[in-house]
């Protein structure tokens, strides 16, 4: 058993990660909350480097590298709170379309998603996404071989600005999932004032939107299944993303006890701050490595995967709570301002916490698995 | 770099480093031993019969079982035959540890005497040592205790004061030492000493080889708070204790670069008793969610409790998955922070979830009626308060968690010493 990563997966994730380094300094962050701008990178380098096709099977023009490599790609840029259509794109839509999509919808949504030719976002109520329920508030039902979608999704990530939008929604047969795609012209979007702008969410409203049978997903009653499958990878993506960020707080936090001198030592030298930081790095390692078994659960197909998923979430939930704290705690003063830039990760882990359900409700998921 | 194909890859057969399988040798290696382990393992109906009161108590069954062990090659696996081994490599003796870890009997019934004393010895003793006390420790004809703690240097190890007066033959001991596990049972003490009181702290501490029988040498019982019938934990007195100058260990004056640590070719693998242990506990905790609780509701339907047991069974999982990255590194020969996070880890986990299960239970918590005794584990678990006491001993043992932390800090981190 070895849960380490091959040489070429680690010459890849080094080379996403001096690439993401180049073009993703925190200033451009700062400029996407600050002044709303709206940068080509680095999404335009995942695609042009093909970081948007590694989980796409080869049949399909995509790399065929495997779930794992894709999370320890999203662990960069979560290491550099990279900006941008990659985590919703990339781990929520395309994972969808090609877990329940029949072969002409791959070619019609799947490729050009996995080219960073179309953006696709995820609409999906995260505070049911635990127990694998798609939620009361969004409904379709049948209107001959059309389906009609009514109601309202919140806080879909990249909702307003995503091209192609897959929707789960209650339907009344069968496992009461459904799951359709539309354009996002055709939802009423409001943008939510969101923590982290560089992750912007909007609310979605669907008024009797018409879906024409080749833009439903596999068989609306039917689905629950697949929606499983692909929301455990979405949890797992967005479990890696925060480890990320979740390493460079804990990075940044000891740099700074390092440098920071109070009663003429560095502040790193007192044990109050030496047990903080180990407590932090138990913590980030932790999630590192429960993340990382879920990765492989997931590519081999582990009979584990689902319980692997809510772990991964729970315990990159466990990472972020304990960090965020203690890096806003240790760099004191400064910490607490706008200028530092430990608000931003901070409001990146805080946001992917939310994502796909918080810790509580995976823990009460991984209860359910081993029916307590 | 842009991401590539890698040759050969398929969707249906990826070639990754990382797996959750071992390879089929290996597969085969793990049928093999426990095949060999259903015949050979002591009973429980023996065990029981005979139990292991301290870590340095070798009863009958014990030691005929770690002479069968050695005489398979089983013992120590990474070692030659000669030292009771079969130079397994690595990945196999990871394996064997994983499955050891499933049986009721320990591997010795002297745990400090085959995994740390004799391994010193095979380092560090001097042929004579090595002729005298070598194999007869690995073959459990004598068992150990280590003289290490002493009421004036616990953490801080190093400020010990147990004198050992140099003469040209022999060397005098005076002092104390405590904790000392088995003590009442051993028959030698690995004892580390003052002989220098003019050097700095850490130099000037020598290592000796004491005769437990050796006129002067005390023995006084320290009974752990769950049990005054159980006791591993002594003081041990040394007055005027002559030893021969020749049962030094190593040179004199530098005894603390002797590391009383464990085997240190299976530092990669020490993890995983306890990681095992865990996994008892977990399923302690599964099992106690279907029993009613305070009020009269199955436990498992108590939101509070099914939060506790999802915290241990996710920390539980992640303390096989850190272990085995860090195994991963220690095979390659690398540095693996993994090892020291995993002693603080696993000993606050079980604290935690041991602690949960008595919250969930209420007043029945209170019945600690137990059948076994503290040292076995061929009863199953003790009751959970039992077990809530009995998780101090990894928390302050070897270690305490705060010195865990601060080695942390300062060894992985890099934090600077004070």
């Amino acid at each position: 058993m070895d849960f380490e990563i091959t040489p070429e997966q680690q010459a890849l994730v080094e080379s996403v990660r001096s690439v993401l380094e180049r073009e993703c300094p925190t200033a451009l962050v700062r400029d996407i909350v600050e002044n709303g701008s709206a940068p080509e990178q680095p999404w335009k380098s995942a695609h042009e480097l093909g970081w948007t096709s590694i989980d796409l099977p080869e049949g399909l023009g995509g790399l065929g590298l495997g779930f794992t490599t894709l999370g320890l790609v999203v662990e960069q840029h979560g290491r550099c709170i990279a900006p941008g259509p990659f985590l919703a794109s990339v781990t929520q839509f395309l994972t969808l379309v090609c877990e329940a999509g029949a072969p002409d919808q791959l070619e019609l949504f799947a490729i050009p998603a996995a080219a960073g030719e179309l953006r696709g976002a995820l609409a999906i109520d995260h505070g049911r996404v635990a127990e694998r329920q798609p939620g009361e508030s969004l409904r379709a039902r049948r209107d001959g071989n059309d389906w009609i979608l009514e109601g309202e999704r919140p806080y879909v990530l990249d909702g307003d600005t995503a091209d192609e939008i897959a929707v789960v929604a209650r339907v009344d047969e069968g496992d009461r999932v459904g799951l359709f795609l539309v354009p996002q012209a055709a939802a009423e979007a409001r943008r939510v004032v969101a923590l982290d702008a560089s992750r912007p969410l909007a609310h979605l409203r669907f008024d009797g939107v018409r879906v024409e049978p080749g833009r439903v997903l596999g068989t609306p009653g039917r689905s629950a299944a697949a929606l499983g499958r692909s929301l455990e990878r979405a949890t797992i993506a967005a479990a890696l993303e925060c480890v990320g960020t979740c390493q460079t707080l804990l990075e940044r936090t000891l740099a700074h006890v390092k440098s920071r001198r109070q009663f003429d030592q560095p502040i790193g030298a007192f044990q109050a701050i030496q047990h903080k930081c180990a407590d932090m790095f138990l913590q980030v390692e932790k999630a590192r490595a429960t993340g990382y078994f879920a990765l492989l659960a997931v590519t081999e197909d582990d009979p584990r995967r689902a319980l692997a998923a809510s772990m991964a979430k729970a315990a990159a939930s466990d990472a972020q709570r304990l960090v965020c704290k203690d890096a806003i705690q240790i760099h004191g003063g400064m910490g607490y301002t706008w200028e530092s830039d430990v608000q931003l990760f901070v409001k990146r882990a805080k946001t992917l916490e939310a994502l796909f359900g918080a810790g509580d409700a995976h823990r009460r998921r991984i209860a359910d698995l081993l029916e307590v | 770099m842009r991401a590539t194909r890698i040759a050969g890859a398929s969707p249906t057969c990826s070639r990754y480093d990382v797996k959750l399988h071992y390879d089929a040798p290996t597969e085969a290696f793990r049928s093999q031993l426990r095949a060999w382990l259903e015949q050979n393992q002591p009973t429980l109906e023996e065990m029981r019969a005979d139990p292991l009161t301290s870590s340095a108590h070798m009863t009958d069954w014990a030691r005929r079982w770690q002479q069968c062990l050695f005489d398979a090659g089983l013992l120590v696996p990474g070692w030659p035959p000669e030292l009771g081994g079969r130079n397994l490599p690595p990945v196999q003796q990871l394996v064997y540890h994983e499955e050891m870890a499933k049986i009721a009997a320990e591997r010795s019934g002297n745990p400090q005497g085959l995994g740390i004393i004799a391994p010193s010895i095979h380092d560090y003793g001097s042929d004579l040592l090595k002729e005298k006390y070598l194999r007869p420790t690995l073959r459990a004809e004598i068992t150990w205790c280590l003289g290490m703690s002493e009421p004036g240097a616990g953490s801080d190890l190093a400020a010990l004061s147990t004198r050992a007066e140099v003469h040209d033959d022999h060397f005098v001991v005076s002092g104390q030492k405590i904790w000392t596990s088995g003590a009442h049972h051993a028959d030698h003490c690995f004892c580390f000493v003052r002989t220098d009181p003019d050097a700095p702290k850490h130099k000037g501490i020598s290592v000796v080889i004491v005769d437990m029988k050796a006129p002067g040498v005390t023995v006084r019982p320290l009974p752990e708070m769950n049990d005054p019938d159980h006791v591993d934990f002594n003081e041990v007195f040394f007055d005027g204790v002559v030893v021969p100058r020749d049962h030094l260990v190593g040179p004199l004056d530098q005894g603390w670069s002797i590391p009383a640590g464990s085997l240190a070719h299976e530092r990669g693998m020490m993890w995983l008793r306890g990681a095992a242990k865990l996994d008892g506990i977990v399923a302690g905790l599964l099992e106690l969610a279907r029993e009613p609780g305070p009020d009269g509701r199955r436990l498992g339907e108590d939101e509070c409790f099914r939060d506790a047991v999802a915290r241990a069974y996710l920390d539980t999982q992640a303390i096989w998955f850190m272990g085995y990255r860090g195994f991963a590194k220690f095979a390659r020969g690398e540095v693996s922070p993994e090892h020291s996070v995993l002693k603080l880890f696993s000993s606050e986990v079980c604290q935690s979830a041991a602690l949960a299960a008595t919250e969930a239970m209420g007043i029945g918590a209170l019945d600690v009626d137990f059948e076994g005794y503290g040292y076995d584990d061929t009863h199953g678990l003790p009751p959970w308060m039992t077990q809530y006491f009995q998780s101090y001993r990894a928390t302050i043992s070897a270690g305490t968690s705060e010195i865990q932390r601060n080695i942390i800090a300062q060894r992985v981190l890099g934090l600077p010493r004070r």
